[in-house]
């Protein structure tokens, strides 16, 4: 019915240069925001105690062993909740880019590597880690026991004093989880150019930019960015060798993906196990079928684009320093590093200085949304 | 099998406990350029030393990465020439008159015992430099190890019948179009390099395991260097492939692992 609208569009109105098949690729990028409901694994989810509770526990130095750092200190809402440094530091120069908090919702895996399955177990690994914030379950226990939050804790969770470390460990985790699920991105000029063109609004559509429309041509058409950049979040959601080189010292990789793997088959914290709150073990399909392939390692996660204008230098290693750096990766990609039986849609793109700007005019549309 | 498969995952990078039990013949490796400037050739030795790699069928773009490999392990290494420089070319070498003398050059130089790994589909072997190719080949009887699809197969066989040929990764065919090629070709072989489906959680799948007992000579490993991070693979990889093998009958897990890319190689 929308098609039919459409039809002749780009005749009927100059302004919009899209044809009527581009549109419909476009349409699938919506619309956003996606209401998720509740977390079934987080009892807690979408619980107002709770999401305030995780806010205040986000920006407590308490969460990390000797109180010098929160997970605000690598996750700083100026950034898109990332930190505009290459590599993350923690208590010593980490191996990867510290990735956005926004829009967790839309992630199958979490992490560069996903080497978990849902967000309270994410926020598990840096608590934990010894080169982040290096509590263990006891220590964490004891710190949260002996702080001003015993009383909120009690009112989520019940009495702290009778709760094992593990589960301490795993409910501040979910009410962590509960407050990082409202970080969202909000609607951009480029959902008001969709969703003009899905309700045959030519009026509105029009007021997009030309550059920005081209820019999203190449996107959906030549560039085939769409492909791994899908749906409504921009991202697949899965892992993929986009040509960057994943060395960390001379003698020292990132394994990517198949680390993630390793990490998530002995992950007690998933949504198979049983830390989850919900009987029903939803969507834990994915953990239980994921299986490990040679062409994992060196992989990563495909970040969504929302947002992206602020979560500079990108990819997992911060190696690309802005937006430009990134379409220039992809322009003259380096097929050298891409195996041709793996990644066969990866190509050098060719795009012109203009393309390129049309390009980037594209991709900052997914950012302003004022948030 | 799906705790042997979450051990060897574990093992990533590290010095198997499992490295004497079976020797690997590591039929894909590649040192190429970059890698060559970024992993010292002393480190890539080390690494196959700990992998318990006893063999490995090496070629590189360039040829300098084999040379010099070859020069640090000559035990183990087994040189085999790739005829373009780059892996750039992958898709357009065939078409470059100049790889010709860049094959008789370093033919000229150089021991081989193969030509390859090449990349060519269908009628990319009629081109004049692959004919060329299977010619200088066919001069040392060399062994070709060959990328690409069955057509590329038939007609490699239609211009050199008698020819030795490794087809890499089992041309990323299907348990049924490997049985018939192996079935046409006496002389041919298959890596499985980059293949994870011959194995998984459950074992070896059973059409596979087909395969591989209806055809025991005719199977290798190789683990696929093409970026210079994937050295440190290597080992995991030789670790996977005494898992999967593991469930397989012990002589026809030795044969996968080690004898047949050595039977291969003498059959001249």
């Amino acid at each position: 019915m929308v098609f039919g609208m459409l039809a002749g569009f780009t005749a009927a109105k100059s302004d919009v240069l899209l044809s009527e098949d581009e549109i419909a690729q476009t349409l699938l990028h919506g619309p956003w925001p996606i209401e998720y409901g509740k977390d079934p694994s987080n009892r807690v989810s979408g619980n107002l105690e709770a999401i305030a509770f995780g806010k205040a526990l986000f920006s407590d130095p308490i969460l990390s062993r000797d109180e010098n750092m929160s997970c605000a200190s690598c996750h700083d809402p100026e950034y898109g909740f990332s930190d505009a440094l290459p590599r993350a530091v923690g208590q010593k120069l980490l191996d990867r880019n510290t990735p956005s908090l926004m829009n967790l919702r839309s992630h199958r895996w979490f992490g560069w590597a996903g080497g978990t399955d849902n967000i309270w177990a994410q926020s598990i690994d840096p608590i934990l880690n010894i080169d982040e914030m290096g509590h263990d379950a006891e220590s964490l226990r004891s710190a949260i026991a002996g702080s001003t939050y015993p009383q909120t804790y009690g009112k989520l969770f019940g009495d702290i004093s009778k709760h094992a470390p593990e589960d301490v460990l795993v409910n501040i985790s979910k009410a962590l989880a509960a407050y990082q699920e409202t970080l969202r991105t909000g609607q951009t000029s480029f959902d008001r150019f969709r969703n003009a063109l899905e309700a045959g609004d030519l009026t509105t559509a029009g007021t997009y930019s030309d550059s920005a429309q081209r820019g999203l041509q190449l996107f959906i058409g030549r560039g085939n960015c769409a492909f791994c950049h899908s749906g409504p979040a921009f991202t697949n959601g899965e892992f993929h060798d986009a040509g960057v080189p994943y060395f960390i010292t001379e003698t020292r990789v990132d394994e990517g993906r198949f680390g993630g793997l390793k990490a998530i088959k002995q992950n007690p914290f998933t949504l198979a196990g049983d830390y989850s709150d919900d009987p029903e073990k939803t969507g834990a399909w994915a953990v239980n079928q994921v299986r490990f392939q040679h062409s994992d390692f060196g992989t990563f996660r495909v970040p969504g684009l929302r947002g992206a204008t602020k979560t500079a230098p990108y990819m997992h290693n911060g190696s690309l320093k802005d937006l430009a750096a990134v379409v220039d990766h992809y322009n003259a990609i380096n097929m050298e590093r891409l195996h041709v039986d793996g990644e066969a849609i990866l190509q050098p793109l060719g795009l012109s200085p203009q393309e390129k700007n049309d390009l980037i005019a594209f991709l900052e549309s997914l950012s302003d949304d004022g948030s | 099998m799906i705790i042997r498969l979450i051990a060897a995952l574990t093992l990533l990078g590290s010095v198997s406990a499992h490295s004497e039990e079976l020797q690997i013949f590591d039929a894909h490796l590649h040192y190429s350029h970059d890698a060559a400037l970024q992993i010292p050739t002393e480190q890539v030795v080390k690494i196959l030393r700990d992998a318990g790699v006893k063999k490995a069928l090496v070629s590189s773009s360039d040829d300098d990465g084999t040379q010099k490999l070859k020069a640090a392990a000559p035990d183990i290494v087994v040189p085999a020439l790739r005829p373009y420089k780059r892996r750039g070319a992958i898709s357009t070498w065939m078409n470059d008159l100049n790889v010709i003398d860049y094959l008789e050059d370093r033919l000229s130089q150089f021991e081989y015992e193969a030509i390859g790994e090449f990349h060519a589909y269908g009628d990319d072997i009629n081109t004049k430099v692959i004919q060329r190719l299977i010619e200088l080949a066919k001069e040392r009887n060399l062994l070709l190890h060959h990328h690409g699809d069955r057509a590329a197969v038939d007609l490699i066989f239609d211009a050199w019948p008698e020819a030795r040929v490794l087809w890499a990764h089992s041309g990323f065919a299907g348990p049924d179009e490997v049985a018939d090629t192996l079935e046409t070709y006496p002389k041919l072989w298959a890596d499985l390099a980059y293949r994870s489906d011959m194995a998984n959680a459950e074992g070896v799948d059973p059409d596979w395991e087909k395969l591989f007992m209806k055809y025991p000579d005719r199977f290798m490993v190789g683990s696929d260097t093409f970026a210079p991070e994937r050295w440190y693979y290597v080992g995991v990889h030789a670790d996977f492939s005494r898992s999967w093998l593991s469930d397989l009958p012990d002589d026809i897990a030795r044969k996968i692992a080690f004898e047949n890319a050595v039977a291969m190689i003498a059959a001249k």
